[in-house]
């Protein structure tokens, strides 16, 4: 299935659900709920909620996130907000400000 | 036509942004750049660029962009800068505003066409007075 994508000039603000691929390279503003990987590309922010299975961010994100399975926070990335993860990576150069639970 | 409309998007502004079918959003989208929708929209959307509503494609929303092309299902009103063309599968409800509307044999649509256009010379000899 192909992928939904949130393209550099576009801004959301509300609710976004699905079961798809998400890649936000604009801005979403609300809530976003994911079945499948979301990526939060440089330059992408997100102030919203967010769950889905895994996520890539290198972007902004003002949200609690909650994965199924992973969160890769890379180089760039700033993230201020709750992570709920099985696994989490913070790369070198990624800000992050909030509470990790790893449901151990 | 969605192919040309596609790189010109990409020359545009790097990619193209896409609600996937597996996808509903409910919300104002915004902003500059083309919107292809292959899933749902439930709000209104505001481009400047390009909207396309594909064959499984279907929005709930009062739109304003550029060209807009439905070949799926709109309820709501376009307001079009540039050209409306509803495919031959659209279902369309609203009323549609555009420098140019084109009407697919095929296509359902309910509600007002506002199109300014010059009457071919036969008819604004009569209609136009001097």
């Amino acid at each position: 299935m192909a992928s939904t994508v949130i393209g550099a000039g576009i801004t959301i603000e509300g609710e976004i659900v699905t079961d798809e691929d998400v890649l936000v390279e604009g801005t979403v503003r609300g809530k976003l709920s994911a079945k499948e990987s979301v990526t939060v590309a440089s330059g992408g922010i997100v102030e919203a909620d967010v769950e889905g299975s895994s996520f890539a961010i290198a972007g902004a994100v003002t949200g609690n996130i909650s994965a199924n399975d992973r969160v890769d926070l890379q180089g760039g990335a700033k993230v201020v907000g709750n992570v709920r993860a099985a696994r989490i990576t913070i790369a070198d150069g990624a800000q992050f400000k909030g509470n990790v639970d790893m449901d151990v | 036509m969605a192919q040309a409309s596609r790189s010109r998007t990409s020359a545009q502004s790097g990619e193209a942004a896409r609600i996937g079918g597996g996808t509903r959003v409910r919300g104002n989208v915004t902003g500059e750049g083309d919107l292809l929708i292959d899933g749902n929209v439930e709000g209104t959307i505001r481009l400047d660029g390009d909207v396309t509503i594909s064959g499984e494609g279907s929005a709930t929303s009062d739109v304003a962009a550029h060209n807009v092309s439905v070949s799926g299902s709109l309820e709501g009103d376009v307001e079009a800068t540039g050209a409306v063309r509803l495919g031959g599968t659209a279902k369309v409800r609203g009323n549609l505003r555009g420098a140019s509307i084109v009407i697919d044999d095929g296509a359902k649509f309910t509600g007002r066409i506002d199109c300014e256009f010059d009457l071919p010379a036969e008819l604004s000899g009569s209609a136009a007075r001097r």
